[in-house]
């Protein structure tokens, strides 16, 4: 044996007891049918972490397989993943519930209590939350958050939906645009910063160009 | 075919141009001459201040220098205050932007008040002021905003400074870390916002590798007071 294949083999020994990960449906359709989807996803989630900073106690609602949540556990100190599909919720737990300061429950986003988390966060949820229970939603997340919380809502510009796969159109029934999502969570927050991302970039640039909306509030009223 | 030609075509739109020379002063034509890109990465900075914190509020510069940022900051602003001690870099701002909702005033706002802005920006100023005096630094910023305020500060990363030019290293007497400027920033504002530059990239990375800071903070903890 080579000393390369030697060195090569301990740094694969040390490895060796990491926890095989298992994508679930909704992760593996990404891997499947676009795989960048989960370099998006990651960006997304690991500007929030920064955002909100560390030692934080953060809920993700809507975590689906909760690969998120486990980025935002790992960063900002915990994390709690929360949906209402309990099929994701096995795949998240089977995953990170071991991980330190990871949780996960089975839920409905407009029922749950228990708040004063220091982030509330949401990606790709509210564009499936039909317009009239919406303003009910972003109420809830104010509900379970701290004073000096943060939120952060990640959700398609409704000027890409032209683009969107026929699979990924089925779910949407709420598409906003910066303006309108600006607008809803200035009513609820004293400060709105709003971000744009195309693919995994993050930016400030021209809103109806971008790809996705990611909006940071704080200060709840 | 169009019945101009190309030239007359273009000779059109450059009448839609106006006539607006810019005759920049001894700062910026120095950094043009020794650096152009730079201008890129300056201008990066306060796209992203304008972008996040002036847009239908009132904004006060604190170390506007020959405004070269201005037209940014304030194009969304309801007003622009741009304040230096410098007063021949003043005299170059208001040479240059002369739009009537534009102000710039030569000051030293560690000694004098401007009333309250929504906003106050300070890129590239903390850097230059002694340790001692850095308090009276967050001071006047706090002095200067009302209690729905927002404060936006750009410095370059302590950890660039191997790379600094001789000019930057004389001028600069505070380098900070992005663990430093949060804390300080903490310590005056419920909520802070970190990023970082590598050129004109605005980004979320990692701190010590990015090579200019900029927070943003909001929510000041006193109620200020005048």
């Amino acid at each position: 044996m080579t000393e390369r294949q030697t060195e090569w083999d301990a740094v694969k020994q040390s490895m060796a007891d990491a926890k095989p990960v298992r994508l679930g449906r909704h992760v593996g359709y990404w891997f499947h049918a676009t795989p960048r989807r989960a370099l998006y996803a990651t960006s997304y989630a690991k500007f929030a972490a920064k955002m909100i900073g560390r030692g934080k106690r953060v809920l993700d609602i809507g975590c689906g397989e909760g690969l998120g949540t486990w980025l935002l556990a790992k960063e900002c100190g915990a994390a709690r993943g929360v949906d209402f599909d309990a099929e994701a919720i096995e795949v998240a737990q089977a995953n990170w519930s071991q991980e330190p300061g990871c949780s996960f429950s089975c839920g409905d986003a407009f029922e749950l209590e228990g708040g004063s988390y220091d982030a509330v966060v949401n990606f790709d949820v509210i564009e499936h939350v039909y317009p009239e229970h919406a303003g009910a939603f972003l109420d809830g997340m104010l509900r379970l958050l701290d004073d000096d919380g943060v939120v952060v809502i990640g959700t398609p510009n409704e000027t890409a939906k032209q683009y969107a796969s026929a699979v990924t159109n089925a779910g949407h029934v709420n598409l906003y645009t910066a303006e309108r999502l600006e607008a809803e969570l200035r009513a609820r927050f004293e400060y709105v910063f709003m971000f744009g991302a195309n693919d995994e970039v993050v930016h400030t640039g021209f809103a109806p160009m971008c790809h996705y909306l990611l909006a940071l509030g704080c200060g709840k009223r | 075919m169009s019945d101009r030609s190309e030239k007359e075509r273009w000779d059109g739109v450059k009448d839609l141009l106006g006539d607006h020379p810019v005759t920049l002063g001894g700062h910026w034509s120095f950094n043009l001459r020794n650096d152009p890109k730079r201008l890129a990465f300056v201008l990066s900075r306060y796209k992203l201040a304008a972008k996040l914190a002036c847009k239908d509020r009132s904004v006060l510069e604190l170390g506007c220098s020959e405004g070269i940022g201005t037209p940014i900051l304030a194009e969304f602003a309801t007003r622009y205050t741009g304040v230096d001690f410098d007063e021949d870099a003043i005299a170059t701002a208001r040479r240059n932007w002369t739009d009537p909702r534009f102000e710039f005033v030569a000051a030293d706002l560690t000694q004098e008040r401007l009333g309250r802005f929504q906003t106050v920006v300070s890129l590239d100023v903390i850097e230059h002021v002694e340790p001692e005096r850095e308090a009276g630094f967050f001071q006047a910023i706090l002095d200067h905003l009302t209690p729905d305020g927002i404060a936006v500060i750009g410095t370059p990363n302590v950890t660039s400074v191997p790379y600094a030019s001789p000019q930057s290293q004389i001028g600069h007497v505070n380098m900070f870390s992005a663990e430093r400027l949060a804390e300080r920033l903490r310590e005056r504002f419920r909520f802070v916002f970190p990023f970082g530059l590598n050129d004109e990239v605005v980004h979320t990375g990692y701190s010590p590798m990015c090579h200019y800071l900029v927070q943003i903070a909001c929510g000041p903890r006193e109620v200020p007071r005048d």
